[in-house]
């Protein structure tokens, strides 16, 4: 097992090689995650059946868990790798597809009440961590790593980032694992939180989309509170995403001005690049679902599609997680991106809880 | 550590990237359902 985290290598790929090769993985995000459905319909009734005291744990738990432990102890071999590396694909195409469940009116009236809280959280996120940064006497470069990690959308930004700003490698590595690692404690500590609280589905929903930085991660956060919880988380999230280019372009204008990376030259094509085109495809699927392209029948199994693939996505979420790699990449941009996330998870908390007496969620 | 790996495999060096080819599989399995190839998904 590598004990760092590397950077996309562009190297010749033969597609239909590439294709084999995914199969094995994909094989096992499925075994797992099913493991996962399994486990949530008959623990629960085993205990029952034996008078024990269970909590009632969901699939979405089951599938991390199991996908953690296997990476954690016997880890995932070789053979597994490129395939459970498709999960990032499959939230993509789940998230397109749960489009469908959402009406054009609710996105557009939920969607901007989330950009607004979005605008407010990535303004904070990249001061605070920027200042904790300069505290911490971190690169300059890493801390940029850092702040869009934590402010817009976990690795996607970070990558994206890495390549406008020339950073090094090595940053980007501890960036991404500091990332990843705080995610998957989000995980753990979001719906505790959520249920101490009593939020309901809608504050929590938008408080993970918020809070926790990678896609994956925010919609495992969500969906372990609640359905409604996670397609909210979803979405919030999904805001996010979208403004991933104006923060990267920002950074790569910052850093060209200080003749530390390159300049941009087409800023309308550097957007178009770095902007996830799978919220334009979410967008569409809402817009046909609005236009009733699609039955209720039709929109229910879209939306089964949708869990599917969240499905693949939670159990990759648990593989790819290997803690002991993870500590290995520095403490102190793990102490950053701690208190980072500490301070800006209490911080948007304190918004959806401001937003949710003003709009009544 | 299986991020390297997850990052790798999805790097496509020509033609569509990973959001493109999950947006095509989405639209693709939405045109089926739509044209009652997939008539119930089960969950």
């Amino acid at each position: 097992m590598a004990s760092s985290v590397a950077l996309p290598q562009v190297r010749p790929v033969n597609p239909a090689l590439q294709f084999v090769k995914i199969i094995p993985g994909v094989l096992l995000l499925a075994a797992v995650g099913y493991a996962g459905k399994l486990l949530e319909a008959n623990v629960g009734k085993y205990a029952k059946a034996h008078h024990w005291t269970f909590p009632n744990i969901e699939y979405v738990l089951w599938a991390i868990l199991l996908g953690l432990a296997i990476s954690n102890t016997v880890g995932v071999p070789e053979f597994f790798r490129a395939g459970v590396a498709t999960y990032e694909f499959w939230l993509k195409a789940g998230i397109v597809l749960l489009g469908s469940r959402f009406l054009l009116g609710d996105v557009l009236k939920l969607g901007g009440t989330s950009l607004a809280l979005v605008g407010i959280e990535i303004t904070l996120a990249i001061a605070f961590m920027t200042f904790l940064g300069k505290l911490f006497g971190l690169k300059p470069k890493l801390t940029s790593l850092l702040a869009v990690g934590s402010a817009v959308c976990g690795v996607s930004a970070i990558i994206a980032t890495q390549g406008a700003i020339d950073a090094d490698e090595e940053d980007s590595s501890f960036a991404i694992a500091a990332i990843l690692a705080l995610g998957a404690l989000s995980l753990f500590t979001f719906p505790l939180i959520g249920h101490a609280l009593h939020l309901t589905d809608h504050a929590y929903g938008v408080w993970s989309g918020l809070a926790v930085d990678n896609t994956a991660e925010a919609a495992a956060a969500g969906a372990l509170y609640s359905d409604a919880a996670g397609k909210l988380a979803v979405l919030t999230k999904t805001t996010r995403n979208a403004l991933i280019g104006f923060v990267v372009l920002a950074y790569a204008i910052y850093w060209a001005s200080k003749g530390q990376a390159q300049a941009v030259g087409n800023k309308a094509k550097f957007l178009w690049q770095k902007f996830p085109k799978f919220v334009l495809g979410f967008l569409l699927i809402s817009i046909l679902a609005t236009a009733a392209f699609f039955s209720k029948e039709q929109i229910g199994a879209l939306a089964n599609l949708s869990r599917w693939a969240f499905l693949l996505t939670f159990a990759g979420v648990g593989l790819r997680t290997n803690f002991k790699a993870l500590s290995k990449q520095g403490l102190k941009p793990f102490a950053v991106g701690a208190i980072g996330e500490v301070v800006i998870a209490a911080f948007t908390l304190g918004l959806v809880l401001a937003a949710q007496r003003i709009f009544g969620w | 550590m299986s991020e390297q790996a997850e990052v790798r495999a999805v790097t496509v060096k020509r033609g569509f990237s990973i959001d493109a080819w999950a947006v095509l599989l989405a639209f693709v399995l939405a045109a089926l359902v739509r044209a009652g190839v997939f008539k119930h998904i089960p969950w």
